[in-house]
C-alpha cells in the first residue's frame, strides 16, 4: 500500500500568520508570506510604533548578548528564536568570541528549517524543534546536542518571547527550570510586552492577535520583575527596552513608546 | 586631505547615522555603524571631485547600504536629504564645477542601485523562505508517511474490522477485516454509508452515537451492535467510534473498528462479559461491581471513594417518552459517567433501574468529592439528543476504613442516596455514621408500624384545646403515639410508607368512637395528613364514620392539610365536607400568600398555624414577626374565621397568643394530651 492517504490532513499552512514572520516583517525583512504581512499591517494599525519596537528588541538582543559575551559567556540558548533574520545570536556572539556555541530552540516548523538552513556549515550552533515551555524536552534536547556544558555559565535569552505564553503554562515556572538546569553564573536576557507603558495601544495588539496562532499576554513590571527570581538583576533592572545600557551614540529613543521591558539577570 | 576635511566628512557619517539609524536595525553600534558610513562617505566625496565626472563608483553605496540592512521604509529618503544637503554645503566641495547637477546624478545613482539591491534582497529572502517552507514540508511529509506506513500495517493487518468515515458516513477507506466479516468485497466499501452495514433496527441509535462523538462531546464510545452480512446473518460486533481532527482541531473523520464477537470461540468470552456486565449500557453489573469495589477497597493506598447515584425523575422520562428513549438515556448516562472519570483508577456500574455507582481509588491528582460530585452533575446536565437533561442525587462514602465489608459498604452508599434524596433533586450527601444509625433505625421502624397498627400498639391521644384567655376546655385534639414517638413523628413515617391513608381512617374512627362514649371530650379536632386530606373518598369515609360511631356532626371538626389544597387536588373535599354540614378547617397555615388566598377560595371556618411559625415566633426577641403574625390573625379573625395555635410550650407564648387574642391553643404547656382512658366517660 503506497498511496497517499487522504484524510491526513497537511500540517504546514501559508495561510496561517506566523509571530516570528511577523516580527521579521517589522524589522523590515522578506522572510515572510502575504498572511504574515496582512496581520503585520493590523498590527502596526494597532501600534504605530511597532517598527520601532521591533528594532528596538532586536537591538536589546544584541547588547544583552554582548554583555553577556564580555562578562565570558559562551554558551547561548535562545528560546524561541524565531526566524533567522539581521544580527542572529551566533552572528553577535561569535563575532565577539568565535568560540562561542548557540542553540535555538523554536516550535514553529518554517523558522525551524530555515535555521537549520542557515546553520547546516555551521559545527557551533544548532536548533531544537520544541514548545520552550515544556522544558524537560528542551533541556533533555540541548544535553543531546552535545554543544553546551551545564557545569559552565548559559546564557539563556527569550527576547520577546515570554509575551506568547498565556498565564496557565506558568510563566514564572518555565523560567525558574531554566534557571534551576544552569550553573550559577549563567544569565538571564528576557523581554516581553507590557501594557504598563502605552496600555490603550497594548489593549488593540491583543485583540488584533487574539484570533492568530500568536494570541499575547502583556505583563506588568512587577510580573517581569518576579521571573527574574532567583537572578540578581544587572544595572540597571528591568526597564523600557531604549533604557537597557544604551551604546556610545546612540540616538535618542523615545522609552515611553517603547512597548516591552527589558532585563538581564545573573544566576546567584 | 586636510584634517578638517576629514572632521567634516565624520561630521557628515555621524549626520547620516543620526537620520538612518532609527529606520531599520542594523546589528552594529552606532559608532560602529558610523564608521562603516564614513567609508561611503569617502566614496561618494570622491566621485563628486573626480575628472573626468562619472556616478559608476557611487552604485557601490546603495549596495553597501542594503548589504548592513539600512533598508526601512524611510532610509533611502533620509539618505538623500542627509547627503544632498551635505554635499552642496561642503567647504571641500565649493570649487568642483557643476556641484548641483553632479549631485544630482550622484544621488540618482545612488537611489537605483538601492532600489536595485533591496529588489535582489528581497528575491533572495523570498527565496529563502520558501525554501525554509518546503524544507519544513518535506519533513512533515516525511514524519507522516513513516507514521501512515505504520498505520497502514496496523490497518491492513488488524483482526479488528476498520472503516474511516466522513463526517456525511461514507466510508474513505475500509481494511480487509471488515470486508470479510460481512463477506463484502473491500472495494465496494468505498463510498457506502457505513451504517448501511448495520442491522436496520441500530441504525437510529447508531446515528445519534456517530452525533454525539462527531461533536465531540464523548472522546470514543463502545457499544455492542450488529452488522448484516450479504447473506442477511447478523454479526454480533463491539463497535468502538472515535472521531479524527485536522491540525487545527476540526474534526474530519470518524475511526470505527469492530470486534467480531459472534464467532464461536467467542462465544464463552460474550458470556462472561454478559454476567459480568449490564446488557443495556455495557458497564459493570452489581456483582462484578462488588468484585471491583472489594479489590480496589483492598488495595489503594489513598483509600476509595464511593458514588452511589439515582437519576432525579427518571421515571418521569420513561413513562413520558418510552422505554426506548429512557434505555438510550441510561446508555448515554453510562458512557458520561465513565467519561468522568476516565482519568482514574475507578469503575463504574449499573447497579439497576435508574442507579449507579462509582468507585475510585483516589491519588494525588484525584479531584476531591466536592469537585467530583460537580463533574458528575456537569456530566450529567448537558441535554442528551432528545433535549432532556438529567440530574442525580449521590450518596457518598469516603475512604472507608479498612475494616468495612463491600456490602456493608454498599448498603451505606445507598442509604446516603435516600437521605440526599430526600432533599430533593441534584443533591448529594456524605455518609455520616450517626445519621445513618438514625435513618436505619427510623426506616426499621417504618417497616414495623404496619404491624403495630395491626397489634395496637399505635394509640390515639387527645390534647385539650384551651381558650387561652380563661383557660376553659373547648375541645380535643386526636394525636397519634406509637412508643416514643409523638403525633408528627408518626404521621411522617406513615406518610413515608404509604400507610397514611389506613392510619388516619383507623384514628379518625377510634376518636369518633372515643367522643361518643366521653361527652367531656367535646369537640373532637381532628387533623388529616396530607394523603388523606387529598383522598376522594375523604367524605364517604368521614360519613361512614360518623354513622357507624353515632358521633353527632356537630362534634366534629375537620382540618385538612394547607399544603394539599394549594395544588387543587383536595380542594374538592374542603366543599363537599361543608356541603355536609361538617364544620372544616386548615391545619398547618403558615400565612403565605398562596395560602391566605385559600381562604377566599374555600369555605372553611377555622385554621390551625403551623407549628414552624409558632417556634418561629418562640425563638425571637419580640419584633416585626410578632407584629405581622399578630396583624395576620387579626385579619383572620375579623374575616370570621378562628384561629387556632399549636404547640404553645411556655407560660410566657400562652400569654402572648392569648393577648393576640386567637381563638384557641393547645400545647404541652396548657394540657398534656392523655390517653383516652383518663378521659371521663
Amino acid at each position: 500500500m503506497t498511496e497517499g492517504l487522504s484524510w491526513v490532513p497537511s500540517t504546514i499552512d501559508t495561510g496561517l500568520p506566523s509571530a516570528a514572520r511577523i516580527y521579521d516583517y517589522l524589522l523590515g525583512g522578506g522572510h515572510n508570506f502575504a498572511a504574515d504581512r496582512e496581520l503585520a499591517e493590523k498590527f502596526l494599525l494597532a501600534q504605530p510604533n511597532a517598527r520601532t519596537i521591533a528594532r528596538l528588541n532586536r537591538a536589546f538582543l544584541r547588547r544583552a548578548v554582548l554583555h553577556l559575551a564580555d562578562a565570558g559567556v559562551r554558551q547561548f540558548l535562545d528560546l524561541g528564536s524565531g526566524i533567522p533574520t539581521v544580527g542572529n545570536v551566533h552572528e553577535i556572539a561569535q563575532r565577539a568570541a568565535p568560540e562561542s556555541r548557540v542553540v535555538y530552540v523554536d516550535f514553529e516548523d518554517v523558522a525551524v528549517a530555515h535555521s537549520r538552513m542557515l546553520l547546516e556549515d555551521d559545527d557551533q550552533s544548532t536548533v531544537l524543534q520544541e514548545d520552550m515551555t515544556d522544558t524537560d524536552a528542551v533541556l533533555a534536547g540541548v544535553r543531546d546536542t552535545g554543544l553546551i556544558d551545564f557545569a559552565e555559565p548559559i546564557g539563556v535569552l527569550t527576547v520577546g518571547v515570554f509575551h506568547f505564553v498565556p498565564p496557565e503554562r506558568d510563566p514564572v515556572g518555565v523560567v525558574a527550570a531554566y534557571r534551576d538546569a544552569v550553573a550559577p553564573g549563567s544569565y538571564l536576557a528576557l523581554s516581553q510586552f507590557t501594557a504598563d507603558l502605552q496600555p490603550e495601544e497594548m489593549t488593540g495588539v491583543v485583540a488584533v492577535m487574539r484570533r492568530s496562532a500568536n494570541p499575547m499576554f502583556p505583563r506588568t513590571h512587577a510580573e517581569i520583575t518576579a521571573m527574574f527570581d532567583g537572578f540578581d538583576l544587572v544595572e540597571p533592572g528591568v526597564v523600557p527596552l531604549p533604557l537597557w545600557r544604551p551604546e556610545d551614540g546612540a540616538v535618542e529613543e523615545d522609552a515611553d513608546r517603547a512597548g516591552i521591558f527589558a532585563g538581564v539577570g545573573r544566576k546567584k | 586631505m586636510s584634517p578638517p576635511a576629514r572632521t567634516r566628512r565624520q561630521d557628515i557619517a555621524r549626520a547620516w547615522m543620526r537620520a538612518v539609524y532609527p529606520t531599520a536595525y542594523v546589528p552594529m553600534s552606532p559608532v560602529e555603524i558610523e564608521l562603516y558610513l564614513l567609508e561611503l562617505v569617502d566614496v561618494i566625496a570622491a566621485a563628486t571631485q573626480a575628472e573626468p565626472f562619472t556616478v559608476e563608483p557611487v552604485a557601490v553605496v546603495g549596495d553597501r547600504l542594503v548589504e548592513a540592512h539600512f533598508t526601512g521604509p524611510e532610509t533611502l529618503q533620509r539618505t538623500v536629504e542627509v547627503l544632498g544637503h551635505a554635499l552642496l554645503f561642503a567647504p571641500e566641495l565649493q570649487d568642483v564645477p557643476r556641484l548641483a547637477e553632479k549631485v544630482v546624478a550622484i544621488l540618482g545613482c545612488l537611489s537605483t542601485s538601492f532600489a536595485t539591491s533591496m529588489r535582489m534582497d528581497a528575491f533572495n529572502q523570498q527565496e529563502e523562505i520558501k525554501l525554509a517552507l518546503l524544507a519544513a514540508k518535506l519533513r512533515a511529509e516525511r514524519v507522516l508517511k513513516v507514521s501512515e506506513a505504520r498505520f497502514r500495517e496496523v490497518f491492513d493487518s488488524s483482526a479488528f474490522g476498520i472503516a474511516l468515515t466522513d463526517l456525511r458516513g461514507e466510508c474513505v477507506d475500509a481494511n480487509a477485516a471488515l470486508a470479510d466479516m460481512i463477506g463484502a468485497d473491500r472495494a465496494g466499501l468505498i463510498g457506502r454509508r457505513l451504517i448501511e452495514l448495520f442491522d436496520p433496527a441500530d441504525v437510529d441509535e447508531l446515528v445519534s452515537t456517530y452525533r454525539a462523538v462527531g461533536e465531540g462531546r464523548v472522546e470514543r464510545v463502545r457499544e455492542q451492535r450488529r452488522l448484516l452480512r450479504a447473506d442477511g446473518e447478523p454479526v454480533w460486533v463491539h463497535l468502538a467510534v472515535s472521531l479524527l481532527r485536522e491540525a487545527e482541531g476540526k474534526p474530519s473523520h470518524h475511526v470505527t473498528m469492530v470486534e467480531d464477537v459472534s464467532e464461536l470461540h467467542l462465544l464463552q468470552k460474550n458470556l462472561d462479559f454478559q454476567l459480568l456486565h449490564d446488557a443495556l449500557t455495557g458497564l459493570s453489573n452489581r456483582q462484578h461491581f462488588l468484585t471491583r469495589l472489594e479489590t480496589l477497597h483492598g488495595t489503594s493506598r489513598g483509600g476509595i471513594t464511593l458514588y452511589y447515584l439515582a437519576l432525579d425523575a427518571f421515571s418521569v422520562v420513561n413513562n413520558g417518552l418510552g422505554h426506548a428513549v429512557g434505555d438510550q438515556l441510561l446508555t448515554e448516562v453510562g458512557r458520561r459517567l465513565k467519561a468522568v472519570v476516565a482519568d482514574e483508577t475507578a469503575a463504574v456500574a449499573r447497579m439497576g433501574g435508574d442507579e449507579f455507582a462509582i468507585v475510585v481509588a483516589n491519588s494525588p491528582t484525584t479531584p476531591t468529592v466536592p469537585a467530583m460530585v460537580e463533574r458528575i452533575n456537569e456530566a450529567l446536565e448537558k441535554p442528551m439528543d432528545n433535549g432532556v437533561a438529567l440530574s442525580a442525587s449521590i450518596g457518598v462514602v469516603d475512604r472507608p476504613a479498612a475494616g468495612w465489608d463491600v456490602a456493608e459498604l454498599l448498603r451505606a452508599a445507598n442509604a446516603t442516596l435516600r437521605r440526599a434524596k430526600a432533599g430533593g433533586k441534584r443533591q448529594w450527601q456524605t455518609y455520616d455514621r450517626h445519621v445513618d444509625q438514625r435513618i436505619r433505625e427510623h426506616q426499621s421502624r417504618a417497616a414495623r408500624m404496619p404491624g403495630a397498627l395491626a397489634d395496637g400498639e399505635v394509640e390515639v391521644e387527645y390534647q385539650p384545646v384551651v381558650d387561652p384567655t380563661g383557660g376553659q376546655v373547648l375541645g380535643h385534639l386526636a394525636r397519634l403515639r406509637w412508643e416514643e414517638l409523638e403525633h408528627d413523628e408518626c404521621l411522617e413515617l406513615a406518610e413515608a410508607t404509604g400507610l397514611s391513608l389506613a392510619l388516619g381512617q383507623w384514628a379518625l374512627r377510634e376518636a369518633a368512637g372515643e367522643a361518643t362514649a366521653s361527652d367531656a371530650l367535646g369537640v373532637l379536632h381532628f387533623e388529616l395528613s396530607p394523603m388523606q386530606s387529598r383522598d376522594e373518598d375523604l367524605v364517604h369515609t368521614v360519613k361512614r364514620t360518623l354513622d357507624e360511631t353515632g358521633l353527632p356532626v356537630s362534634r366534629l371538626r375537620i382540618f385538612l392539610d394547607t399544603r394539599s389544597m394549594l395544588d387543587g387536588t383536595g380542594e374538592d373535599n374542603a366543599q363537599v365536607l361543608r356541603d355536609n354540614g361538617i364544620a372544616t378547617g386548615l391545619a398547618r397555615f403558615n400565612g403565605g400568600q398562596a395560602e391566605l388566598s385559600l381562604l377566599a377560595d374555600l369555605p372553611v371556618d377555622s385554621l390551625i398555624l403551623d407549628p414552624s411559625v409558632v417556634r418561629r415566633l418562640a425563638e425571637r426577641p419580640e419584633g416585626f414577626l410578632h407584629d405581622a403574625t399578630a396583624g395576620m390573625v387579626r385579619l383572620i379573625r375579623s374575616s370570621g374565621r378562628s384561629v387556632l395555635v399549636p404547640d404553645v410550650s411556655t407560660p410566657e407564648r400562652a400569654a402572648w397568643w392569648a393577648r393576640v387574642e386567637v381563638d384557641a391553643a393547645f400545647g404541652d404547656h396548657l394540657a398534656p394530651a392523655v390517653p383516652g382512658y383518663e378521659l371521663a366517660h
